[in-house]
C-alpha cells in the first residue's frame, strides 16, 4: 500500500499536479497584475504548449486537460472550458514541431508562443460554442500578440521545467 | 511504449469527456461544480497566497514602473474633483436621506434597508476573456451568490462564485452579464399654474373619503394593495385640494413627469461600454436623452434592488423599422480601478437556489 502510494508520488502525473498549481498560482498572482497594453500573458497556455513542442501529441493533451482544469477551478468561467481549449494547445504544440526532425531551441520557443497565442483565439470561440458568446472581438489580436512576445521569453525556462515535471523513468510511470 | 500510449489516449478521452460533462453541469447550474472548485480552493490556497508574498515586490515593480506619471496625474485630479464636491455632497446626502424617509414613509423598499458587507478587491482576473475581479469576503461573511456589488459611486456587478473567505464578482461590463434597467428621463417643458377655481367647478374626487364633513380641514382616502411588503397608509390631502378652495395650484401634467423607460442592460466586454435594449420595442428614440440616469429597475426576479444608480446614457443610437434605440451606457464606477466595494446582502430569488 505504502509502496504504491509513494510510486503515485513519484510518478511524473503527480509532479505535473504539483507544477500546475506553481504555474497558475502565478497566473492568478503575478500574471494577473503584470498585464502588457492591458492583456495578461497565458502563462498556463504557455506551459501547455511548451509541454507539447517538447513531447508528443497525447502528452501535449494530458497536460493542456489537467492544466486547463485546474485554471478553470480557480476561473468563473464554466469548468472544463480551459481544460478543453489548453488540450488543443498542447496537442498543437507537438504537431507544430513534427514536421522538424531535431527542432532547435529557438524552434521550440517560437512553436509554443504561436501556439499559446492561437490559444487566445481559441477561446472565445469555445466560449462561443457553449454560448457564452461575445468575445470573439477585435481586441483578440492584442491578447494574442502579448501572449505570443509572453511566450517568446516564458517558454525559455518553461520547456526545461515541462520536459523535468515529465521526465519518466522507465518501469516506473506511465 | 505501445502500452503507455494506449493509456495516454485513455486518459484524454477520459478528461476530454470529464471537461465536457463539468462544462454541462456548470452550465446547467449545478452546485456539483462549485463544491469541485471549494475542494480545488482548499488545495490551491495556500500555494497562492506563497506566491502572492512572494511576487508581490515584482507587481509593484511593474505598477512603478508603467503608472507612477498617471497616478501623480490623477491624484492632482482628484484632489481638485474632491473640493468641488465636498460642497455637493452635504446637500446630496441630504436629499438621500429625505428620499429614503420618504419612500420608508411610503412602506416601499430601499437600499437603506439591505444589509451590506464591505470588502477589499484583492486581485483581477487572470484572463483576457472575463471580467471579474476577486474580493476577500465569502459565505463566512454571509455572501451568496447573485448578491450585487457596489463601489462608492454605483452599482459595479454581481457575485458569481463564493468561497468561504473569498468571492469572485462579475463585473457590469461582461458580457455574460445582463440587468433589468429603466431609464429616467425628465421634461423640460415648464409645469402649469391653474387659476383659483370655484367652488362650484371644484373637481370631485370619489375615492376621498370626507372624515368631517363640517370642520375639517383635510380629507383621507384609504387604499388596500397586494404589492409585498408594502403597508398601505392613510393619505392626507390639503382641504383645498379636495374642496377646490381658492388658491394657486402649480399642477405637472402627465407629460411632465418623469418617464421610466424599462430595458435590459448587456455588458460588451471591457473597453466598450455596456448597451441597453429596450423591452418596449415602441420606445422612440427622441423620448431618451443623452445624460438621462439609468438606475436598476428592481422587481422580483431582477438581479438588483431597484434605484441602484449605474450610469447615464452616452449615445442614443437609432435603428431602423420597429426595433427601438439602443442605448450606450457611460458607468459611473470606474471598473479600472476597484478598490473597496460593498456587497449587499441581498439574493434575487433567480439565484437563489445556487
Amino acid at each position: 500500500m505504502l509502496d504504491r502510494l509513494l510510486r503515485v508520488v513519484a510518478s511524473r502525473w503527480f509532479r505535473l499536479v504539483l507544477v500546475g498549481l506553481f504555474v497558475t498560482s502565478l497566473q492568478t498572482t503575478l500574471f494577473s497584475e503584470v498585464r502588457p497594453f492591458g492583456f495578461a500573458v497565458q502563462v498556463v497556455a504557455i506551459f501547455a504548449a511548451s509541454a507539447g513542442c517538447s513531447h508528443d501529441v497525447q502528452t501535449g493533451a494530458v497536460v493542456g486537460l489537467i492544466s486547463g482544469l485546474m485554471y478553470d477551478a480557480v476561473l468563473a468561467t464554466p469548468l472544463g472550458i480551459s481544460a478543453l481549449v489548453f488540450a488543443g494547445v498542447g496537442a498543437a504544440g507537438s504537431l507544430v514541431m513534427q514536421p522538424f526532425r531535431d527542432p532547435t531551441w529557438w524552434m521550440k520557443v517560437l512553436g509554443a508562443s504561436g501556439v499559446a497565442a492561437f490559444g487566445e483565439v481559441l477561446m472565445p470561440i469555445v466560449k462561443g460554442v457553449v454560448g457564452l458568446g461575445g468575445w470573439l472581438q477585435l481586441r483578440v489580436i492584442g491578447a494574442m500578440s502579448v501572449t505570443f512576445l509572453g511566450g517568446v521569453i516564458l517558454s525559455v525556462p518553461l520547456i526545461p521545467l515541462t520536459r523535468w515535471t515529465l521526465r519518466e523513468r522507465v518501469g516506473r510511470d506511465v | 511504449m505501445a502500452r503507455a500510449r494506449t493509456n495516454l489516449i485513455r486518459a484524454i478521452l477520459l478528461l476530454g469527456l470529464a471537461s465536457i460533462f463539468f462544462i454541462t453541469l456548470d452550465l446547467s447550474g449545478s452546485g456539483a461544480t462549485s463544491r469541485v472548485r471549494q475542494v480545488f480552493y482548499t488545495v490551491f490556497a495556500p500555494v497562492e497566497g506563497v506566491a502572492r508574498v512572494v511576487t508581490r515586490p515584482l507587481g509593484n515593480a511593474w505598477h512603478a514602473f508603467r503608472n507612477y506619471e498617471d497616478v501623480v496625474t490623477e491624484n492632482d485630479r482628484l484632489r481638485e474633483q474632491l473640493a468641488l464636491q465636498e460642497g455637493s455632497t452635504v446637500a446630496a446626502a441630504a436629499s438621500v436621506r429625505l428620499s429614503q424617509e420618504l419612500l420608508a414613509l411610503n412602506g416601499l423598499p430601499t437600499l437603506a434597508g439591505i444589509n451590506s458587507v464591505t470588502a477589499q478587491v484583492i486581485g483581477e482576473t487572470p484572463t483576457n476573456f472575463s471580467q471579474t475581479v476577486e474580493i476577500n469576503q465569502g459565505s463566512d461573511s454571509g455572501i451568496k451568490v447573485g448578491m450585487p456589488v457596489l463601489n462608492a459611486a454605483g452599482l459595479i456587478g454581481k457575485v458569481t462564485e463564493v468561497f468561504s473567505n473569498r468571492s469572485l464578482v462579475m463585473l457590469i461590463s461582461d458580457p455574460d452579464y445582463a440587468l433589468s434597467i429603466k431609464v429616467v428621463t425628465t421634461s423640460n417643458r415648464t409645469p402649469v399654474t391653474l387659476p383659483p377655481l370655484a367652488s362650484e367647478d371644484a373637481p370631485t374626487v370619489d375615492s376621498v373619503v370626507r372624515t368631517d364633513q363640517t370642520s375639517s380641514t383635510s380629507s383621507t382616502s384609504t387604499t388596500t394593495t397586494t404589492i409585498l411588503g408594502f403597508t398601505p397608509v392613510a393619505t392626507t390631502l390639503p382641504a383645498e385640494v379636495a374642496a377646490g378652495a381658492a388658491s394657486n395650484i402649480t399642477v405637472p401634467v402627465a407629460s411632465q413627469l418623469a418617464v421610466r423607460e424599462t430595458g435590459i442592460l448587456e455588458g460588451r466586454g471591457p473597453g466598450r461600454r455596456p448597451i441597453v435594449r429596450f423591452l418596449d420595442a415602441s420606445t422612440r428614440a427622441s423620448a431618451i436623452e443623452v445624460g438621462a440616469p439609468i438606475v436598476s429597475a428592481g422587481g422580483s426576479r431582477s438581479l438588483a434592488p431597484p434605484d441602484i444608480v449605474i450610469g447615464v446614457v452616452s449615445r442614443v443610437v437609432e435603428r431602423l423599422g420597429t426595433a427601438g434605440p439602443i442605448l450606450e451606457v457611460e458607468l459611473v464606477a470606474d471598473l479600472t480601478s476597484l478598490s473597496f466595494l460593498r456587497v449587499l446582502l441581498y439574493q434575487p430569488i433567480t439565484e437563489a437556489a445556487r
